[in-house]
């Protein structure tokens, strides 16, 4: 397990891992140079584990990148009901140069459901030309639904691309008029505009297999 | 004698407490086509939006049947599988969501409310290729997301496609001309006409006379300031082209 440890990622290696409905996610990875690492944190317990009394969750991930020409992807999913709550936190650190980090992590909230987003990005004076992008998107399906993002970005190299975007917002009424249009019931236009904000952060992984089969659940639910 | 297919009585609505539909009446048959012509903001896409039950609108008083049921009182997507179908003015960007399954839902949809068994696999991939080639649209339309990067006219395109394939009995066309360019003009207004049945009828709203030359229409309706200030038949539009609406004396 490399769950709850501290993880030396090789020279040139390459590490990919998929937490699928994990309670809890503790990583810390060490990256040496020319490094690849891709994550994704997935959630989605009222789905898989029916009346399971998985209530909080908690993930964080430390990634330092201390070689150059790393390169970093974390995604994350989370997508809750009732009164779960979710607290995601990712410590990237670019310590030299030539590196890349693309995060890219959705929540959706429904019912009761609560979601916290930490994001810690941090570029050292010595990580010119880095290149790193971080992307936090949420969907609220109730009123009672509530997100906090807390992007942090530290910046202390000119020479590099740094961007991080964050958004909630609510199912796109318009779209949900236009299904309901074509006859699809209100529920079932619901879940397919979920299922659709939610396949991007599925399409990304690379494990064919269990890529199809987490995307078919989806729509095998319709 | 055809018989009534929509009957709508003395409507009023409302958009954020604005009044914009000030007592329309109109009586649809089957079998028929009804051009409804008016100046900008008159309120004719808000009788469409109205007819399909948008939820951005309130109907402050009147009454609507379909076929002897009240239409107001049912929900947008039963109306829809009772077969109301709008092809709208501004066709909605659904990222994400294909049209393989967008459209297959619908349909199922439309077969369940009429008591019959899903669609098959093959079934449906075939109307889908008969449907498309209706409209000259390509084959790789399905695994699009819905209207996702179409242009202006393979929105209004699909729009007529999605009416082929869930065979309505009303529909309603909110300029969809609008953007086409003449070959696409053609081919829409074709696949409209070949839609056409005894039992079904149409509610053409256009600005221009060009689009009723090749859906020719029964009655001309001119709809200004919420309401419907005259009716006549095909001539009313061309007449209209010559003078305006400030030419109407209305
Ligand atoms: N949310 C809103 N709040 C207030 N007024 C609105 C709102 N939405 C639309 N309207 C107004 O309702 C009126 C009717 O609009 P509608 O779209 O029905 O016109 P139209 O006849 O379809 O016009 P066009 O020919 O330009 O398509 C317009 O004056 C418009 O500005
Ligand atoms: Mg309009």
């Amino acid at each position: 397990m490399v769950n709850d440890q501290i993880v030396n990622i090789k020279s040139g290696e390459t590490f990919e891992r998929v937490f699928l409905n994990e309670p809890s996610v503790n990583l810390r990875i060490i990256q040496e140079a020319g490094s690849h690492v891709k994550i994704h944190v997935l959630n989605m317990p009222s789905k898989q584990a029916e009346g399971s009394n998985l209530q909080t969750i908690s993930n964080k991930i430390f990634i330092t990148q201390t070689g150059e020409n790393c390169s970093t992807e974390i995604y994350a999913l989370a997508y809750l009901h009732n009164d779960e709550s979710v607290t995601t936190e990712t410590h990237v650190a670019h310590a030299v140069g030539g590196g890349t980090s693309n995060q890219l992590l959705k929540f959706i909230l429904a019912d009761h459901a609560r979601g916290h987003f930490i994001g810690d990005l941090k570029i050292e004076q010595d990580a010119q030309k880095t290149e790193a992008h971080q992307t936090n998107r949420n969907l609220l399906l109730s009123e009672d639904a509530e997100m906090r993002t807390q992007p942090q970005l530290e910046i202390y190299a000119d020479d590099v691309k740094a961007t991080h975007g964050a958004s909630t917002g609510q199912l796109d009424e318009s779209a949900l008029f236009y299904m309901q249009q074509r006859g699809i019931d209100k529920q079932k236009a619901r879940q397919l505009l979920v299922n659709a904000f939610m396949k991007d952060v599925l399409n990304t992984i690379s494990d064919e297999t269990l890529r199809e089969k987490l995307i078919n659940s989806l729509d095998s639910d319709l | 004698m055809s018989k009534t297919l929509l009957e709508i009585k003395n409507l009023h609505a409302s958009i954020g407490g604005k009044e914009i539909l000030k007592g329309v009446n109109l009586t649809i048959n089957e079998g028929e086509v009804h051009a409804i012509m008016g100046p900008n903001g008159a309120g004719k896409s808000t009788l469409s939006a109205v007819l399909t039950g948008n939820p951005a609108y309130e109907v402050t008083s009147g009454e609507v049947y379909l076929k002897e049921q009240n239409l107001l009182e049912m929900e947008p997507e039963v109306r829809a599988r009772a077969g109301v179908f709008l092809s709208f003015q501004y066709p909605v960007e659904i990222p994400g969501v294909s049209m393989t399954n967008f459209m297959r839902a619908a349909l199922n949809a439309k077969r369940e409310y009429e008591g019959k068994e899903p669609i098959s696999p093959k079934e449906f991939l075939t109307l889908m290729r008969e449907k498309k080639k209706l409209l000259e649209l390509p084959d790789k339309l399905n695994n699009r997301s819905v209207n996702e990067g179409f242009s202006g006219g393979e929105k209004k395109k699909n729009e007529i496609f999605q009416m082929a394939m869930l065979e309505p009995c009303l529909s309603i066309l909110d300029e969809t001309d609008s953007g086409l360019d003449i070959d696409a003009l053609r081919i829409v207004a074709e696949g409209v006409n070949r839609l056409k049945t005894p039992q079904n009828a149409s509610i053409v709203i256009t600005h221009y006379q060009r689009l009723l030359d090749y859906i020719v229409p029964d009655f001309v309706h001119v709809l200004a300031d919420g309401k419907i200030v005259r009716t006549g038949d095909k001539t009313l539009a061309l007449e209209l082209e010559e003078k305006g609406y400030e030419g109407l004396n209305l």
